[in-house]
């Protein structure tokens, strides 16, 4: 069984961007435009891997991930934004209440959506490289 | 001077990267004995520094000497993949490596 991701993001050029990069790769790719409907499928769904837009309107990035959190404290998610100071301070707060997450970097090309998505799963084998420069 | 120099770069002391570092310590620890520094950083602390080492993601591990540097990223929980990732010969590794013989005349 393949694994299956989910990509939350309120942008659908965002969105499209990791169905587009991942689509040839086997795993599956589900996306929300809202953190509300982001929740509503994991809870409808098991996903190995959620990848999660900081900023997004109504439920931002870190409610999503607190709601997410109540229920499940495994599954990686990692969310992205620009690693701007302004933007990494709000991941102080999800820091602060022991909310597990990782960061990925905004804007990101499709290779490396593909080889850090491969990395992050534990697959070094099937990425490109096993380490990038 | 120390023979291998890293950085690990983070999102929190409470990540699954965080724990990651737990175990590349405790691989460097069995296999380089005291030979190697190992810098932490947290990247929501440090973000320009994070920039400066075009770091993408959590986590992220660099061996920045001896060179080449080599980076490894995502899932660190696997020691022997790290250390393969990485170039990193253990001292195990190098006292099972059958010497060559000497020629004889």
């Amino acid at each position: 069984m393949s694994e299956r991701i989910l990509v939350i993001d309120d942008e659908k050029a965002a969105r499209m961007s990791f169905i587009l990069a991942l689509k040839d790769t086997g795993f599956e790719v589900d996306t929300a435009e809202s953190g509300e409907k982001g929740l509503q499928m994991k809870n409808d769904a098991e996903y190995d891997l959620i990848f999660l837009d900081l900023k997004m309107p109504g439920m931002n990035g870190i409610e999503t991930l607190r709601q997410i959190r109540k229920t499940d404290k495994k599954v990686p998610i990692y969310i992205f934004t620009a690693f701007h100071k302004e933007f990494l301070d709000e991941l102080k707060i999800a820091q602060k209440e022991m909310l597990s997450f990782e960061v990925l970097k905004k804007p990101i090309g499709a290779d490396l959506i593909v080889t850090l998505t491969k990395l992050i799963l534990g697959q070094p084998e099937e990425a490109e490289e096993a380490s990038y420069v | 001077m120390y023979e291998f120099r890293l950085y690990l770069y983070i999102s929190g002391e409470t990540t699954n990267s965080a724990a990651g570092a737990w175990s590349v310590k405790s691989l460097l620890n069995e296999a380089f004995r005291g030979r190697y520094s190992l810098e932490v950083i947290n990247v929501l602390d440090h973000p320009q520094r994070a920039e400066n080492d075009n770091i993408l993601a959590t986590p992220t591990l660099i061996k920045a000497a001896p060179p080449p540097e080599r980076r490894v990223v995502g899932d660190l929980s696997d020691k022997e993949k790290v250390a393969a990732a990485l170039g990193l010969t253990t001292d195990k590794e190098k006292q099972e490596t059958p010497r060559h013989p000497e020629s004889s005349q």
